[in-house]
């Protein structure tokens, strides 16, 4: 074979293993976004739920195998809390997202550039 | 919209169909498992609704087995028939009325059933993607094989 060409299938080999290698952190970061989107939203019915209580309304919450009584404005702050933490974790995932995305997009197109590279060396090579 | 697609898919190779038929099921199978599982949720908060009905003041005083694990039970006696204690989701538990229970039963049970019909339309809706993949497909298949091929 062609040594350039030979040269250009190696590092093409190369960086599809790093293109792939980053497509599965894109994927991770899509299923921590995805997880973080179901927690939201269930926090989201829980405090909805919170702000329907009446006094005689006791809020429990699961603490290992029991039930702990709890203070209902406390619950809600928890609660409230927790969608804070939720809704900034998505703000860094989110970023982290679009950081993955464009690293991948920029490896496919080198990948591109060098399968053009090669296809472009293929027809000198019968000749 | 439809013939708008048609236009775009019939621009695409055959092996570039397959592709789109393959993300079209991939999507479908995840909406259908999707259904399921909501279907389910709403059969247990439809189980939960009959049982409250099954709490009536004259179940008082009643005796129960109360199950300690799958395979132990314990006799109890049925001290309140008025309160409930609801898992409202994120290890939080409230204690309500009967009726409130219900109301929050019946309630969660109509918001699912609002989700199911809106992806029962998304699936539907698919399904004619996908079909409609599908038909090009074949178009593209058979015209390639008299035609030798597109451009």
């Amino acid at each position: 074979m062609d040594p350039k060409a030979g040269a250009i299938q190696a590092r093409l080999q190369q960086q599809s293993s790093i293109f792939q290698k980053l497509e599965g952190d894109l994927t991770e970061v899509i299923t921590a976004r995805q997880r973080l989107d179901s927690q939201l939203s269930e926090n989201e019915v829980v405090l909805k739920e919170f702000t329907l209580l009446k006094p005689h309304n006791t809020v429990y919450k699961l603490v290992g195998p029991s039930l702990v009584s709890q203070d209902q404005a406390e619950a809600r702050g928890n609660v409230e809390k927790r969608l804070e933490f939720i809704r900034a974790e998505i703000k860094r995932v989110e970023t982290q997202l679009k950081e993955q995305e464009e690293k991948v997009g920029k490896k496919r197109g080198e990948i591109m550039a060098l399968q053009q590279e090669l296809q472009a060396l293929q027809p000198s090579g019968p000749e | 919209m439809a013939a708008e697609q048609q236009v775009q898919l019939t621009d695409l190779e055959p092996i570039q169909l397959q592709e789109v038929k393959k993300q079209l099921d991939q999507e479908l199978d995840h909406l259908t498992t999707s259904y399921q599982q909501l279907k389910q949720a709403q059969a247990k908060f439809r189980s939960c609704l009959s049982d409250l009905g099954e709490l009536t003041p004259s179940a008082k005083g009643k005796e129960v087995l109360v199950p300690l694990t799958s395979s132990l039970y314990v006799p109890g006696r049925l001290a309140d028939t008025e309160m409930v204690v609801v898992d409202i989701g994120t290890g939080y538990y409230v204690r309500k009325k009967r009726s409130e229970a219900r109301e929050h039963y019946t309630a969660k049970s109509a918001s699912i059933q609002g989700n199911l019909e809106t992806l029962q339309n998304t699936i539907e809706r698919k399904q004619e993607n996908v079909q409609t993949v599908m038909q090009v497909l074949q178009m593209k298949l058979q015209g390639g094989r008299g035609g030798g091929g597109g451009k």
